[in-house]
C-alpha cells in the first residue's frame, strides 16, 4: 500500500524518469565502494531509512484501521520518524567523501532546527484529542478537523513532514550543490534503498497529517479507506506544489526562523488548544 | 493486552527488514556486473589530501544544546497531554511557566547569536 | 543471461547523463543540454548516479592530474562515455553513446581498458582539425565513445593498496591517455606508504579556525567536473567542517587553439570590423544572462525555475522572435524579483561593498533580470552595433584582461569563512567565463555557424 502510494508520487514528480524504469536502472547498476568506506555502516545507515518510514507506518489508519493502534502511536511515529537523523548521516559519513559528509551533517542541523516546532505540532494535536493513540486522535475529529481550529500547529507540522523527508525545499542534506550530498557517493541497490526510503519516508509523513490533522477517514458518502486515500493525495498534491516554488531553505537561515519564530508560534498554538480543553 | 499491540510491529519490522533483504538479493542476482566498483571520493574529478572522515567543525554546536532542553521538556509534555482535563488549571499553568523560561533561554541564545553561524 | 540484457536494455531507455564541460567548449555543452532536454535524459549530479558520461570538449589533464579519467573510474557499470568536441555531432553522440551502454557484453569483466586508451589517443590525433569548426566538415563523428569497465577487474584482490597506487601515481596518470598504459600495472608501481597513512591517504591535521579553536582542517580541491559549476574552475579549499577556511583558484588549463569566447563573440566580432547588429548581440546577452541565472538557481535548489531559464536561453539561441519569448521570459523575471524566499535566502551571502562584483548574491541575480529584461528590449535592434564600448555579458571585452579574470581574482576573498552551501552561491553569483582567459583567437574572416 504504501509503496504503491510512494510509487503514485514519484509518478507525478515531475523530474523522475518514471519509478519502475529507475528502479530497474538501480537494481542492475554496478555497487560502489569508495576508499576506506565503511561498508556496514552504508548497508546499516541505507537500510534504516526504509525500515523507519515502515515502522513509524505502523501507527498510519487506513481508513480506520492501522497495523496496530498503539497507545502511544504518536510518540511511536515520532520516535521512528527521528531515526532517519541516523540513517542519514551515517549513510553521510560511511562513504569517506568530503561532500556526502558534508550532506549528513547538514541533516542533522535540519533536524535541529524542524524537530522541536515538529514534536510541538504533533502534541498539540494529541492534547486537541486528549491522548496519544492515533485512533483516538481521529475519533476526536469526528466533527471539527483539528487543522481548522490549530491551522498553525498544521502549517508547522506540513513544514516538518518537508524536512524530515529531506525533499523539495529541505532537500539540502541530498542537495545538487553537494553533488547529491549523503546519497552522492551510493551506487546500486544502496542507491536504491535510500531513496526509496526516503520516498516512502515522505509518503508516510504527508500520510500522518490525514489522522493528526485532517479528520483521517471522516467523511461523507464514501468509505473510510477513500477518503484516507484522497486527503493524503492532496496532502501530496500540495507538497509537490510547494516545491515547484520554493528554492533549498539553508538551515544556517531556516534554524533561527524555526527557534525564533515557529517553536513560540507552536507553543502558543499549544496554550490556545490547552485552554480549549479545560474549557470543554 | 500490551504484547498484542505489539506484535503486528514485529512482524512489520521483520517483514521490512527482509524486504530489503530481498531486494538486495535480487539486485546481486541481475546487475551487470557483481563484482563493486573501488573508486575515490568525488568533489570534481581531483583527489583530496587526506580521508574526508574528520573532527567535524560543526558551528551549530550551541543549537544542540539548546535542542536538548526542549528534548527533555518534551519527555513531560507528551505525558501530559493525556492528564490535562484531570488535573485542570494547576496542569496548563505549570507546562507553560516551564516553556515560557524554556522560550526566555531562546530569546537570550538568540540575542548571543546562537543561531546565526555565518 | 538473456533476461539481464532485456532488462538493462528497459533500465537504460533513459540514462542519467553526467555532462562535464571543458573551458572553451560552451558551444558543446549547450548543445547537448539542448538534446538532453529534447530526449528527457536526466542529468547527473555525479559518477555514482551517472550511466553516460558526456565530456563536452576535450578535458585537460589539472596541474597533470588526469581528473576526467577518474571521474570515469568512479561510474558504475553499465556505463558509456562520449566525447563531443564539435556541436553538430551532439545528438550523433548521445544516440552513440546510448547505443554503446545498451550493446550486451561490452560490460563485462574480460573487456580491459587497453583499447579505450588507443581509443583516446586517435580523438587526439583529429582534435586539433575540431577546434575551429567553421571548416569543411570532412571529420569522422566528432566523437569518441568507449564503454568498458576495465581498470577495476585487474585489480580484484588489492581493495586496500589499489586506492594507494592511484593516488601515488599522478605523474603516470598524464601519460595515460596517450601511452595507453595499463591502469593495473600502473597503479602497483606507483606503490609506496605513508607512515600512519590509512590505505594510502593521511588523517586531517588540525588548523586554528578563526576563533583561534584547534580543529581538523581538510584539504579539498572542487572542481572542475560539478554540476553548475564554471567550466573548468578548480577551486583548492580548506574546510573545517563545512566551512570554508581558505581558497585558491587553480590556473586554467586551456586549449592552445581556442575559438572565440561563445559568449563575447558578438562583441568580438565586431572588434574585428564585421557587421553585428544589435539586436544580435542582445540576444547573445540576454542568453548568456538566462545560462548564469539557470546555474545559479540550480545551485540555490529551485529545479523549476533554473529549468524555466534554461528553456528560454535554449530558444534564444534558437532563434524565437521577440513575441515568442516574451511571455516565457517576462513571467520568470517578475516572479523571481518577487520571491521572498530568495529574497531571504541569498540576501547578505557574499557581499562585498565596492569592486566590480560589489552588492551580495541577490543584488547580483536581480541585476542580470534588470540585464535580462533590457536585452530583451533591444532583441530585434537592426542598427549596427558602435564600436565602442564593447561592452559583453560579463563585462567590456576590449580591454586588457578579460572580465573574468577580476571575478576570479575577487574569488578567493569572497569565499573565507563562508559555509559550503554560500561558497557555491557565491561562485555561481560571479559565474565566471573561463573561455575568456584561452588566448583569443579572433574571429577573422569567419562565417557565423
Amino acid at each position: 500500500m504504501l509503496v504503491l502510494a510512494a510509487w503514485a508520487t514519484a509518478t507525478v514528480d515531475a523530474r523522475s524518469t518514471g519509478p519502475g524504469r529507475e528502479v530497474l536502472r538501480l537494481l542492475v547498476q554496478q555497487r560502489r565502494i569508495t576508499r576506506a568506506a565503511d561498508i556496514p555502516l552504508v548497508r546499516l545507515g541505507t537500510t534504516l531509512l526504509p525500515v523507519a518510514a515502515v515502522l513509524a507506518a505502523a501507527v498510519l489508519p487506513f481508513g480506520f484501521r492501522s497495523v496496530s493502534d498503539l497507545p502511544d502511536g504518536v510518540v511511536w511515529f515520532n520516535a521512528m520518524e527521528a531515526l532517519a537523523w541516523a540513517a542519514v548521516w551515517l549513510t553521510g559519513w560511511a562513504p569517506n567523501s568530503t561532500l556526502s559528509l558534508i550532506g549528513g551533517y547538514r541533516f542533522l542541523a535540519q533536524g535541529l532546527a524542524y524537530e522541536l516546532p515538529h514534536m510541538l505540532a504533533i502534541t498539540t494535536a494529541a492534547l486537541g484529542a486528549e491522548s496519544l493513540q492515533v485512533g483516538a486522535v481521529v475519533d476526536a475529529q469526528s466533527g471539527l478537523w483539528f487543522a481548522v481550529w490549530m491551522p498553525v500547529a498544521f502549517g508547522i507540522y506540513l513544514l516538518s513532514a518537508l524536512a524530515m523527508a529531506f525533499w523539495g525545499p529541505f532537500d539540502q542534506p541530498a542537495g545538487a550543490d553537494v553533488a547529491g550530498g549523503a546519497a552522492g557517493e551510493l551506487s546500486g541497490v544502496d542507491r536504491l534503498v535510500f531513496l526509496g526510503g526516503r520516498w516512502l519516508l515522505l509518503v508516510v509523513a504527508a500520510a500522518f497529517a490525514v489522522p493528526l490533522f485532517l479528520g483521517g477517514g471522516h467523511g461523507p458518502l464514501l468509505p473510510g479507506w477513500a477518503w484516507t486515500v484522497l486527503k493524503t493525495a492532496a496532502v501530496l498534491g500540495f507538497l509537490l506544489w510547494a516545491r515547484r516554488r520554493v528554492p533549498t531553505v539553508r538551515m544556517e537561515r531556516y534554524v533561527e526562523l524555526a527557534w525564533v519564530v515557529l517553536t513560540p508560534l507552536a507553543v502558543a498554538q499549544a496554550l490556545v488548544v490547552a485552554v480549549v480543553v479545560l474549557a470543554r | 493486552m500490551e504484547a498484542a499491540a505489539w506484535e503486528p510491529v514485529a512482524l512489520l519490522f521483520a517483514v521490512t527488514v527482509a524486504g530489503v533483504f530481498l531486494l538486495r538479493g535480487v539486485a546481486a542476482a541481475v546487475r551487470t556486473v557483481r563484482e563493486p566498483l573501488h573508486t575515490g571520493p568525488f568533489s570534481g574529478g581531483l583527489e583530496p589530501r587526506e580521508h574526508p572522515v574528520s573532527r567535524f567543525h560543526v558551528r551549530w554546536y550551541p543549537v544542540t544544546m539548546i535542542f536538548l532542553a526542549f528534548d527533555m521538556e518534551m519527555l513531560f509534555m507528551y505525558p501530559w497531554t493525556k492528564v490535562v482535563p484531570e488535573v485542570g488549571t494547576p496542569a496548563v499553568v505549570e507546562m507553560f511557566l516551564f516553556l515560557g523560561i524554556l522560550l526566555a533561554g531562546v530569546g537570550y541564545a538568540w540575542r548571543e547569536g546562537a543561531f546565526r553561524w555565518t | 543471461m538473456d533476461l539481464r540484457t532485456r532488462l538493462t536494455r528497459v533500465a537504460l531507455a533513459q540514462p542519467a547523463v553526467l555532462l562535464v564541460t571543458s573551458p572553451g567548449a560552451t558551444r558543446e555543452r549547450l548543445a547537448v543540454e539542448a538534446e538532453l532536454e529534447r530526449r528527457d535524459w536526466p542529468q547527473a549530479a555525479g559518477p555514482a548516479s551517472a550511466d553516460l558520461v558526456v565530456f563536452a570538449g576535450t578535458p585537460l589533464p589539472v596541474r597533470e592530474d588526469d581528473w576526467a579519467e577518474r571521474v570515469w573510474q568512479g561510474v558504475p557499470a553499465p556505463r558509456a562515455r562520449v566525447t563531443v568536441t564539435d556541436a553538430v555531432h551532439a545528438a550523433h553522440a548521445l544516440d552513440h553513446g546510448h547505443a554503446t551502454l545498451l550493446k550486451p557484453g561490452t560490460q563485462h569483466a574480460g573487456h580491459q581498458g587497453h583499447m579505450n586508451h588507443q581509443g583516446h589517443g586517435a580523438d587526439h590525433e583529429h582534435e586539433s582539425g575540431h577546434g575551429e569548426h567553421g571548416g569543411a566538415h570532412e571529420e569522422h563523428g566528432g566523437h569518441e565513445e568507449q564503454a568498458d569497465h576495465g581498470g577495476h577487474e585487474g585489480h580484484g584482490g588489492h581493495e586496500g593498496h589499489r586506492p594507494n597506487g592511484e593516488h601515488a601515481a599522478h605523474q603516470g596518470h598524464g601519460h595515460m591517455d596517450h601511452g595507453g598504459m595499463d591502469h593495473g600495472a600502473m597503479g602497483h608501481g606507483g606503490h609506496q606508504h605513508h607512515m600512519g597513512a590509512v590505505a594510502g591517504l593521511p588523517m586531517a591535521e588540525r588548523a586554528a579556525d578563526r576563533d583561534e579553536l584547534r580543529l581538523d582542517r581538510l584539504h579539498v580541491p572542487l572542481g572542475p567536473a560539478l554540476p553548475d559549476w564554471p567550466a573548468g574552475l578548480v577551486l583548492r579549499l580548506e574546510l573545517q567542517g563545512d566551512v570554508v577556511q581558505r581558497a585558491e583558484v587553480d590556473p586554467v588549463p586551456t586549449p592552445s587553439a581556442s575559438g572565440p569566447a561563445f559568449w563575447n563573440e558578438p562583441w568580438l566580432r565586431a572588434m574585428t570590423g564585421e557587421p553585428v547588429t544589435v539586436g544580435e548581440a542582445a540576444r547573445r546577452q540576454c542568453a548568456a544572462h538566462l545560462d548564469s541565472l539557470g546555474r545559479l538557481l540550480g545551485v540555490a535548489g529551485w529545479i523549476d525555475a533554473a529549468g524555466r531559464a534554461r528553456d528560454a536561453r535554449d530558444s534564444l539561441l534558437g532563434g524565437a522572435g521577440r513575441d515568442e519569448l516574451v511571455p516565457r521570459i517576462r513571467p520568470l523575471v517578475r516572479r523571481l524579483r518577487r520571491s521572498w524566499t530568495l529574497r531571504w535566502l541569498l540576501a547578505g551571502v557574499g557581499a562585498q561593498a565596492r569592486g566590480p562584483v560589489g552588492g551580495d548574491v541577490h543584488s547580483r541575480l536581480i541585476a542580470w533580470l534588470d540585464a535580462i529584461e533590457h536585452a530583451l528590449d533591444a532583441i530585434d535592434g537592426r542598427e549596427r552595433l558602435p564600436a565602442r564600448p564593447l561592452r559583453g555579458p560579463r563585462g567590456r571585452v576590449d580591454t586588457e584582461t578579460p572580465p573574468s579574470q577580476s571575478l576570479l581574482d575577487a574569488l578567493p576573498e569572497l569565499l573565507e569563512g563562508a559555509e559550503f552551501a554560500c561558497a557555491r552561491l557565491i561562485v555561481a553569483s560571479l559565474d565566471p567565463d573561463l573561455d575568456e582567459l584561452a588566448p583569443q583567437q579572433l574571429p577573422v574572416g569567419r562565417n557565423h555557424g
